[in-house]
Formats: C-alpha cells, structure tokens, sequence
C-alpha cells in the first residue's frame, strides 16, 4: 500500500509544484500587463499636456512674428 | 460596451481535451507551459504596439519643439536688432499692413477609419463584410449605390449636412427679402422694429420661484434632443418646432400651453391612453416637465384628422369649437396628397391621439410635412408599431430609406407625365392647335432636361465645395450672425479663408 501511495503521491506533489510554477508566470504576465496598460494611459496624459503647452506656445510665436516683421516677408 | 484594444491570445491555459496518455498531470502541465510561452509571445506583441504608438507621437511632439526652437531663436536675433527710431509710424503703413490672423485650425475627423489604432483594425478585420450589394449597382436606375440602402456609414452626416446647407440658403433668402424690403420702402422707417427684450419677462418667470423656471427650459431643450433620438437622427424635427411655434401663438394662451405637453405623449408610450391626457389637460401644465419628448406639434396635426376622430373625439368636451370644421376640412387634402406619395401614410399613423393636434392650427401643417417627409419616414414606421391602426394601412416598414429616395424621385417624375399626356391628348385631337402643344412639349422637355442638369450642377458645386463639418458650420454661423448689409460680403470671404 505505501509503495503503491509513493509514486502516485509524489506524483500529485510534483503536479502541485508545478501549478505553483505555472501560477507564479501567470501572475507575473498579469503584472506585466497592467505596467503596460498604465504607462500607456500616463504617457498620453503627459504627451497630451505637452501637446497643449506647444500648441499655445506656437500661437504666442505667431503673434510676436507677426508683431516684430516689418513687413519684410509678406508678398 | 467597450471593445478591448489589445489582447493576450491563449486565454486560457488549457481547456481542451487531452491526449489519451499514461502520466495526465504531466500533459496537463506541458500543455500549460507551452501555452504561457504563447501568451508571453502576444504579450510582447502587445508592448511593441504600445510603445511603437507612444513613440510616434513623441516623435512628432520632438519635430514640433524643435521647429519651435528655430524659430524662438530667430526671433530673438531680429528682437536684438530692433530699434526704436525705425518704427514705421505712418499712417498708410499701418493700413496697409495685413491684419494679424492666428491659424485656427481646428481638428476635423478625428474618428475616422484612418485613425483607428492597429489592433481594434485586426479586430474589425476579422469581422463579415457586408454583402456585396454594389453588384446590383449597374440595375439601379436612380444611379445610387445599392449598398447604401444596406448600410450607409455617412448617412447622418449626410442628412446633417443637407440640413446645415438648406438652413443657410433659407437665412439668405431671408435677408435678401429684408434688404428688398428696406430698399423698396426707405421712407417707411422702421416697420418691424426689433422686439424689445426686457427683462420682465425673466422676473416673472422667477416670480413663482426658481424650480419653476426649468419647466420652460426642459420642455425646449428636450424638444431638440429626444426629438433627435427618436427620429433616428432627422433634424427636420427642428423646423417643425420653429414651425409649430408659429401656430400656437395666435391662439389662445391655454391652447398652446397645453398643446405641447399632448404632443409630447405621442411618441414614448404609443398605447391610446386618452384618459391620461384628459387629466392632464386638466391638471397645471406646470407639472408636464417630467415628459420629456416634444415633436414638433406641426407633426400630430396632420395624422389625428386622419385617424378616427369621432371615435375619442365624443370622450372630450374640452374644445368645443375649434376641433370639429378642421378635421371636416383636413381628411379631403391629406388622403388625396397620400395616394399621390407613398409617405404620407406612415406620418399619419403614429399619432394616435387624435384630440391632441385640434389644439394647434391643422391648415399650416399639410404643407410643412410635405415638405419634411423625406426625412419622417425612417422614424415615424418605427414608432407606428404600436399605434392605432389608421385608415389608410402603412406601407410595409422594411426598407424605409427606399421610400423617401422613391418618394422623392417620384415626385419630380409625377408632374411632368401627366403635363405630357395632356399635351398629346389635344395634338391628337386638334392639328390646328397642334404646333402650340408640340411647343409646349418640347419646352416641357427642354425643361426637364434643364432641371436634372442644374441638379448635377448643384451636386457637383457642393461636393467642390468642402465636405468637412467645420467649413459648413462656419459658413452657417457666418450667416446666421452677420448683418443684413454685410452678408454677402462676409459669405464671399468665407468662401476664400479656405
């Protein structure tokens, strides 16, 4: 009986570590996944806040080209 | 419901049948590893994406601030090289200088099929294509796309885009009326001086208390957009309501107040529920806010005459005279107009409440229907469904869209024919009169011919024109808000800021 409860034990245990393996690079993905997911969602907030610093940035140029050319570009 | 952008392809582990083996744990656990070697495969896949999108903006974002740079740098050379005394300070320099225009540009088709992001594209990739319909293309005779009638991505821009278009043509007919006007009678001043805004009118509504105001509010704002909603998106419910409203103020006060509350009732729930308004016609009007659907009172009209009046009519003693020589007058117009295009018949059948158009004045509204009913059709057979059946039977409800480009292209069709059989009927007859009536034809002929090239024209300057919402939106704005005496002008110079 102890031999026949040996192999299939150390079986079950073997499966059991196994899962554990299994669990851990799983979770692990998971991790991975949500990083990607929030770096992207952080970057574009950040992108986008730039986006809008260059684009008032670029209009007060405009102005102030507008305001310093004496007429020299215009046709 | 919200689509995934990315995901991470073998979902689940293993969860299919295994192979008949000796050790089953083991291939369980193989079978695993090999799959969590899959998912990391997708999900590297997945941070490329991620990163590659990232990457291209900040690229771009790099490429601006770097010509920006370029520029602060100039400016700051020729800043240094400025002197007072050089100022231009004559009066024909700053005349002929040009004004500072800042570039609005505005940012136009955002969700377009261009802008989608890569993963939701293979996502909709592996969707059906929509039966290739176009194959009937070349049998149409209308020359539209069979396609559209299946699925028409750009139908409500379409319809947005008509609207926007007709409501600038109307806005400048308007104004050259009023300018006509202003020519023709210069002595007569000002006939039509502009309604004075005071603010009694605000005080009073304040009077009864701050709640009450937004009765008056929701009923106009809601009036837009359920109207919207239920009419899948035909903004002629908009100019019904201008032209409801100019019914109901000649009539009595307590006659328009309610009419807009039992128009109200006409689309959510379709059962005939007459008592229902009954106690609400006599109940405050004030307490009609939690409705929230007006159509446009312009719309009901029409249908009740048709519907069986006598039927309800007896239940209701509340208007007395008005309601019986209207509906006498109207059935004679409407069935006639029915038989002669196909859409009368769906307008008429939603409205089940025949009591609740005598309130608004019957005669205005034949015409404007008729002139909105290419665009009624689609929502008025959706709500007919559960209506009360009207007299004449509506058409059968698949394919709304055939009928008002059927409705439409009949209409155009249906005079000339009969002009046609009369003029050949006396040629027949009377030779001695028969060059007048060959004329008549071929001036009839020449006619219509003349017509369907302007239409082509037309198609054609619009689609030159600009298709985007921007310019369109402008352009009416332009309109709408410039003065009687500036308009043409400003509308040319819309026409260039392009």
């Amino acid at each position: 009986m102890a031999g026949q409860e040996d192999p299939v034990q150390r079986e079950i245990h073997q499966d059991w570590a196994n899962r554990e393996y299994i669990e851990l690079i799983t979770s692990s993905i998971k991790k991975i996944a949500d990083f990607l997911n929030s770096f992207d969602m952080s970057c574009r907030s950040r992108l986008a806040t730039l986006n809008e610093k260059l684009t008032a940035l670029e209009r007060r140029i405009e102005y102030i080209e507008a305001r310093v050319t004496k007429g020299e570009t215009l046709t | 419901m919200p689509l995934v952008t990315r995901n991470i392809e073998p979902r689940h582990l293993c969860r299919q049948k295994l192979p008949s083996v000796r050790n089953e744990l083991e291939c369980v656990t193989n079978i695993d590893l090999a799959n969590v070697i899959r998912q990391l495969g997708s999900l590297s896949k997945n941070a490329e994406d991620i990163f590659g999108e990232l990457f291209t903006l900040a690229e771009t974002f790099a490429s601006r601030v770097s010509s920006l740079g370029e520029r602060v740098d100039r400016l700051q050379v020729k800043v240094t090289q400025l002197d007072p005394k050089e100022e231009e300070v004559s009066l024909q320099g700053i005349n002929t200088r040009k004004a500072f225009r800042s570039s609005t540009i505005q940012d136009q088709k955002l969700f377009d099929r261009n802008s989608l992001p890569m993963p939701i594209l293979e996502t909709y990739s592996t969707c059906d294509t929509p039966p290739p319909l176009n194959n009937l293309t070349p049998y149409r005779d209308d020359g539209k796309e069979a396609l559209k009638f299946y699925t028409n991505p750009s139908y409500f821009f379409d319809l947005w885009k008509e609207k926007m278009l007709q409501d600038t043509k109307d806005i400048m007919k308007e104004k050259r009326k009023h300018r006509k006007e202003k020519k023709d009678n210069p002595n007569r001043g000002n006939v039509n001086p502009r309604k004075i805004k005071t603010r009694k009118e605000e005080w009073e509504k304040m009077k009864m208390g701050q709640e009450f105001v937004e009765s008056k509010e929701k009923l106009g704002l809601s009036g837009y957009s359920p109207a919207l909603v239920y009419q899948n998106g035909s903004i002629g419910s908009v100019e019904n309501m201008d032209a409801g409203s100019y019914p109901p103020p000649p009539q009595a006060d307590t006659a328009s107040s309610p009419s807009p509350s039992f128009s109200e009732d006409n689309l959510p729930p379709p059962p005939a529920e007459f008592s229902y308004p009954a106690d609400n016609q006599r109940a405050s009007v004030l307490a009609a806010p939690k409705r929230s659907s007006v159509v446009s009172p312009s719309h009901p009209p029409p249908a009740p005459p048709l519907g069986s009046p006598p039927g309800p009519k007896p239940g209701f003693a509340s208007p007395p005279a008005p309601p019986p020589p209207p509906p006498l007058g109207i059935p004679p117009p409407p069935p006639a107009m029915g038989f002669g295009s196909p859409e009368t018949p769906p307008p008429p059948s939603p409205p089940s409440f025949p009591p609740h158009p005598d309130f608004a004045a019957p005669p205005p509204p034949p015409p404007p229907p008729a002139a909105d009913y290419p665009t009624l059709p689609p929502p008025p057979i959706s709500q007919s469904a559960g209506g009360v059946p009207p007299p004449p039977p509506p058409p059968p409800p698949p394919g709304p869209p055939p009928l008002p480009f059927s409705g439409v292209d009949s209409q155009p069709a249906a005079p000339p024919p009969p002009p046609l059989s009369d003029a050949t009927k006396p040629k027949s007859s009377l030779p001695a009169v028969s060059d007048a009536r060959s004329d008549l034809l071929s001036a009839i002929r020449q006619g219509f011919q003349l017509r369907r090239v302007e239409e082509q024209r037309e198609q054609e300057k619009r689609d030159v024109v600009g298709n985007d919402v921007a310019t369109i939106l402008s352009r009416r704005i332009a309109v709408e808000y410039s003065d009687s005496e500036d308009d043409s002008s400003e509308f040319d110079e819309d026409d260039w800021s392009d």
